[in-house]
């Protein structure tokens, strides 16, 4: 029961860090492609964007493997 | 004059070694040795973390500003790894570091940068307003 819920959580976690993520870079390439000028303040939003969609697969990793070594 | 995002990455890391070295000298002299050492190994691959999500960012946005496709991604995986690393170390050698303190150090790059945004955005806005 353990690996199944470990794989459910990471499963979940990483969907929807994938979809997050794949929004936010797609938007600042887009941008960036079409405003080079704009980079610096772009970025900064992708930045912070993507460390706020990453914070919680990382922390669903985390306990996956938890629940498997516990 | 550096930009807005270099300035950012410049005031996190700065941030982030304030309290590496802080967490240091309470290892070093508080009774608390397992918590602080757990949140010393956890805070240290935040770092790197950190580190690598502003590098890949940085190699990102330069890459399509100079109108080439970008070929490498943001490093999940990379940061993913290295936290489950980090945890497995930290059950590996439970007597030495603590589980949750671990956890908590890896959590908190996010908190500074959280942290950072908000104050700076206060800041930002307090100077518009004078």
């Amino acid at each position: 029961m353990g690996a199944l819920a470990a794989a459910i959580a990471i499963g979940l976690a990483a969907l929807g860090a994938g979809l997050g993520n794949g929004m936010i870079v797609s938007k600042t390439v887009e941008g960036i492609a079409r405003q080079p000028e704009l980079r610096g303040p772009l970025q900064g939003t992708m930045f912070i964007g993507v460390a706020l969609v990453e914070a919680i697969p990382i922390i669903a990793a985390v306990i996956a493997f938890m629940v498997i070594g516990s | 004059m550096m930009s807005n995002f270099d300035s950012m990455v410049t005031r996190q890391r700065k941030w982030m070694l304030y309290w590496l070295a802080i967490l240091v000298l309470c290892a070093g002299f508080l009774p608390y040795t397992r918590i602080f050492f757990g949140l010393i190994l956890g805070s240290s691959v935040s770092l790197y973390n950190l580190w690598l999500l502003q590098y890949k960012s940085e190699k990102l946005g330069k890459t399509v500003a100079a109108g080439e496709k970008a070929r490498s991604g943001l490093g999940t995986f990379s940061r993913m790894a290295t936290a489950v690393l980090a945890v497995l170390i930290a059950m590996r050698f439970e007597e030495h570091f603590h589980l949750y303190a671990v956890i908590f150090g890896i959590v908190s790059s996010y908190l500074i940068m959280v942290i950072d945004f908000i104050f700076y955005q206060f800041t930002m806005r307090n100077q518009k307003e004078d």
